[in-house]
């Protein structure tokens, strides 16, 4: 069964420009040039009930404008959607009490009292029984692992705790449809984990049809199994995530800063070079050879700081058009 | 009929848990709390110097009389109690949601947005000073005018209070809806804040005209004039009928401005 159908959805937004500088600012006071930025183009695509999604993409590309017209908060400019059988952007109770959305950089716990008096006051929005609640809450609480800082206030939580929080909050009234927006910014490697295990969890026991949004490659890899990447506004991939690794499987990027200087042509033997000053590299490795190298690279060179970082989503929508994946 | 009812006493066990909600974060930070309510008392006081002035001077506005007066100035101070508990607070932060996108979250919930947004926060300190000193100086002037205290006339004064809460909420909501189109209406939000400013003195101080427009086109004189009037005798029939009509079709008004505004609203990036 579908939970969401969406045909030719668009997204125009106005605004202007201004000059620096106070004359641009008085001319600005009487005149403003109004622009339009195309920020969803004609995409189309549908999400079966229980499906996990991820919605790739770089900044700006129109994913959480998308997000936002599916979940009501923005009214689409043209196009059809129906989300559980509801046209969104008519805002009806009965499908805002169906879904919940998690934005990574938002908040909707009150800061100076505990999660729980938050958690409590949806509850009371959701209209949740008593029983139901205390059941859903003591699920959540544990599979999360936070009971011990339920009560403490929102302020004095970690990022980490803050966001498991924030997922209980949005889960006590069971939706069948959650939205998540960069859900783990910010967070440390562990809570990544651990945030992902949950997700996991949670929809292969509720069949809870999840959509999620990064610009992380790592956060989706172990969740998805379909990616829809979108760039510059339009749909650009409607796929297997295997063929999105693939793009991105090949090789990482080995960046590193040297007590002493390198001559840059020393490097070449060991990966491409994509920038060398002599005091910092950037190096892209194969990824089968990767610990070798990088073994290699601390024994014969004065390496002070060595990081190695998956190739940015950016490249990897380079390398789906380069490969004429269709959509 | 059953349904109405039903979603009314969700929204009263909603708002209830602002109330509770806000208590508990208010008493986290009692030295905020105590100082609050310590500035309210010295503006009380800069406002109580007018009543001074009245006694001292015999001033009589028409054929109103210190102690009448004393009525009015009471029932704007009560108002302004009011207003800075149960609205205040929620208006000003309207223009932040709309900016930073705060709107989002709050959005998505199934319950009103303008319940929420509007109606979320309850400032418990800052109205006891002002709701304190507004009964006294009204209880003063209702005794020294001899008004006789009967369920009739407390009934009819906490009417017209009533009428004056939902009008102070229609009017002063405007700049904050405002904010959806142009983002910040700090400058319109000041005009608004002089005008309820203005209502400290009873009407007939003003012309006929600013009459007129203060109570039919934006009722502000109706937030403080009409309460003592009616315990007074002075409110004709009409009038009467206008007070209870005017919230009324303020708050319709004020429901579609909101509604249009909402429309318009058009998210903040991230």
């Amino acid at each position: 069964m579908e939970a969401i159908r969406v045909e030719g959805l668009t997204k125009d937004f106005t605004y202007y420009t201004k000059e620096v500088g106070v004359l641009n600012s008085l001319k600005n006071l009487v005149y403003r040039k109004t622009l339009t930025k195309h920020a969803v183009r004609d995409i189309s695509f549908s999400i079966g009930q229980g499906e996990m999604v991820a919605f790739l993409g770089p900044n700006g590309a129109g994913k959480t404008t998308t997000l936002k017209m599916l979940s009501g908060i923005l009214h689409p400019t043209g196009g059809h959607l129906s989300v559980l059988g509801y046209k969104p952007y008519e805002r009806k109770k009965e499908f805002k009490k169906r879904f919940a959305i998690v934005m990574g950089q938002k908040s909707q716990l009150w800061a100076d009292l505990p999660a729980a008096e938050s958690i409590l006051l949806n509850r009371y929005i959701y209209q949740v029984e008593e029983q139901a609640y205390r059941r859903t809450l003591d699920e959540l609480v544990e599979l999360l692992d936070v009971s011990h800082v339920l009560n403490v206030q929102v302020r004095r939580l970690s990022l980490g705790e803050r966001m498991k929080m924030e997922l209980i909050a949005a889960l006590i009234h069971k939706p069948e449809l959650l939205f998540l927006d960069e859900p783990t910014i910010g967070l440390d490697v562990v809570t990544q984990k651990r945030v992902r295990e949950f997700l996991a969890y949670y929809n292969e026991h509720h069949r809870t049809t999840i959509i999620l949004t990064s610009h992380y490659m790592k956060d989706i890899q172990d969740l998805c199994q379909r990616a829809l990447i979108i760039n510059d506004g339009r749909l650009v991939y409607d796929g297997s995530l295997n063929q999105v690794n693939g793009a991105s499987a090949g090789s990482k990027i080995v960046k590193l800063k040297f007590a002493d200087y390198v001559d840059p042509d020393g490097l070449g033997a060991f990966g491409t070079v994509r920038q060398s000053d002599g005091y910092q590299a950037t190096l892209e490795i194969a990824k089968g050879q990767i610990n070798a190298i990088s073994r290699e690279l601390l024994e014969l060179f004065p390496v002070e700081d060595i990081t190695i970082e998956e190739k940015p989503i950016e490249e990897v929508i380079v390398s789906l058009y380069d490969r004429k994946i269709p959509v | 009929m059953k349904a109405w009812h039903g979603t009314m006493k969700s929204y009263l066990q909603i708002y209830l848990r602002f109330i509770k909600n806000c208590f508990i974060a208010q008493m986290e930070y009692r030295t905020n709390f105590i100082l609050g309510i310590a500035v309210e008392i010295a503006y009380l006081f800069s406002k109580l110097l007018y009543v001074v002035v009245v006694y001292e001077t015999d001033l009589h506005i028409g054929d109103i009389t210190p102690d009448g007066i004393l009525m009015f100035v009471g029932t704007y101070t009560m108002m302004t109690g009011l207003y800075a508990g149960l609205f205040f607070t929620n208006f000003v932060r309207i223009s932040d949601y709309v900016r930073t996108g705060e709107l989002d979250l709050l959005m998505v919930k199934p319950v009103s947005l303008q319940f929420i947004v509007s109606l979320r926060y309850i400032d418990l300190g800052m109205p006891i000073p002002n709701l304190a000193a507004g009964i006294t100086m009204v209880a003063i002037g209702w005794h020294a005018l001899g008004i006789p205290v009967t369920f009739y006339h407390i009934a009819i004064f906490v009417f017209y209070l009533l009428s004056a809460l939902l009008i102070t909420y229609g009017l002063m909501i405007i700049p904050s809806i405002l904010s959806f189109w142009f983002v910040n209406t700090g400058g319109l939000a000041g005009i608004f804040y002089a005008i309820w400013d203005a209502n400290n003195m009873p009407m007939p101080i003003y012309s006929r005209l600013i009459q007129r427009i203060g109570v039919y086109v934006l009722p502000f004189l109706v937030i403080t004039n009409f309460a003592p009037m009616t315990v007074m005798g002075r409110l004709d029939g009409g009038l009467m009928v206008w007070g209870v009509l005017a919230p009324v079709l303020l708050l319709a008004a004020v429901r579609q401005m909101w509604k249009q505004a909402i429309k318009n609203y058009s998210s903040a990036s991230g």
